[in-house]
């Protein structure tokens, strides 16, 4: 990519390798804290460090969509290409952290609940926050007319936000399997060693910067695609 | 141009007003018609039929558990207790580590006619709270058997 592709002031390129760096580096270190410096579990034992993925791959793929919602009213609100680019970015973003959230927490829950996946809340309303995503970037493919396209899956990306605060709050809903929340919990401080809390939050920083990362590449590749439309 | 600003705008104000329509829709339905489990009393006021498949959810009752070597053969037994209704478990096929005495679990089976539940799945509940064994203490489930 070449900087004439790059609308002029565009500082995303420049800070890209710094954030890899970042991220890279905090993702060794949340690793070997999660595997090696954290105390296993009093009940679970080893098979609990699984939280140090899961949790902050499932608080991206929250904090993706909320992404995807902000862009979106940016778009309807001001017709600026830039919000397009971040809601398309944050929406694939989005859609391969549920993924891996997805799978991280069926490969904890087989040896802990002893299944890999049942029909309860949080996993039903996961799933459908998977597939609603899925269905935005399909949406996606159904325009070839800029406007257009955007306008459609601002709207939907707007709607299908909703489900975010449900896949938090069904575990307090109904009747479910699934744990509760450990640290943002109702009247009461994290549920889990300082240690514990410690390496969750470097695993969550690090998860962050790849995310951020991972933004900028797309952003980036998104408004030099822009250009090449609005030039051609 | 700005007439289509203005469009769009409108647009916004109308899909935020459906995202919240469709969240509250969506809350109250949750919260008044997921059922995942019953406990053993609402089993009990329902009237749940024999032979009928259920999920049963509640603790497992101090003492009440089969020996360590009977997982998984044909016979595992257990009560599940919501502290007011007991029900008799026997639980075929595989047993999760996790499941203990004084913790959460949820069976998938249906009653027989003499009132106790077969089961045909057992999956263990384990709470939010993570803490490091006590000293000289043995996690309550070890990844290797």
């Amino acid at each position: 990519m070449t900087d004439t592709t790059i609308p002029r002031g565009n500082a995303l390129p420049r800070i890209r390798p710094w954030l890899g760096i970042a991220a890279a580096a905090s993702f060794v270190v949340a690793s070997v804290m999660a595997l090696f410096w954290a105390p296993t579990d009093a009940v679970q034992g080893d098979v609990y460090r699984i939280l140090y993925v899961h949790v902050p791959l499932a608080w991206l793929a929250y904090l993706a969509f909320v992404v995807v919602f902000l862009a979106s009213v940016g778009w309807l609100w001001t017709k600026r290409p830039f919000f397009d680019a971040v809601a398309v970015a944050s929406a694939e973003i989005g859609v391969l952290f549920t993924g891996l959230f997805l799978v991280a927490g069926s490969i904890w829950a087989k040896p802990t609940w002893g299944v890999w996946w049942t029909w309860e809340p949080r996993l039903v309303t996961t799933a459908i926050m998977f597939v609603m995503y899925v269905g935005y970037l399909l949406l996606r493919g159904l325009s070839t007319d800029f406007s257009r396209r955007a306008t459609r899956s601002a709207v939907f990306g707007i709607i299908a936000v909703i489900d975010v605060p449900i896949v938090h709050l069904s575990v307090l809903w109904a009747n479910s399997l699934h744990q509760l929340p450990t640290v943002l919990r109702a009247g009461g401080s994290p549920a889990l060693d300082s240690s514990m809390l410690l390496t969750l939050m470097v695993s969550l920083g690090a998860y962050t910067l790849i995310y951020a990362y991972f933004m900028t590449a797309r952003v980036s590749l998104e408004i030099a695609r822009q250009v090449r439309l609005w030039t051609t | 141009m700005l007439e289509k600003i203005g469009a769009r705008r409108v647009l916004l104000i109308a899909a935020l007003g459906v995202a919240v329509l469709v969240g509250t829709v969506a809350a109250t339905n949750l919260q008044s018609q997921a059922v995942y489990y019953l406990t053993p009393s609402e089993a009990k006021a329902q009237g749940v039929a024999v032979g009928q498949t259920v999920r049963l959810g509640g603790l497992v009752k101090t003492g009440s558990m089969s020996s360590a070597d009977l997982r998984g053969a044909n016979d595992f037994r257990f009560v599940i207790t919501d502290g007011s209704v007991d029900v008799q478990v026997i639980a075929t096929g595989a047993i999760p580590g996790l499941l203990r005495e004084d913790a959460g679990a949820v069976v998938e089976g249906a009653f027989v006619a003499d009132g106790t539940f077969h089961a045909t799945q057992v999956i263990a509940k384990h709470d939010e709270v993570y803490t490091a064994p006590k000293a000289g203490a043995t996690p309550a489930h070890r990844t290797a058997p």
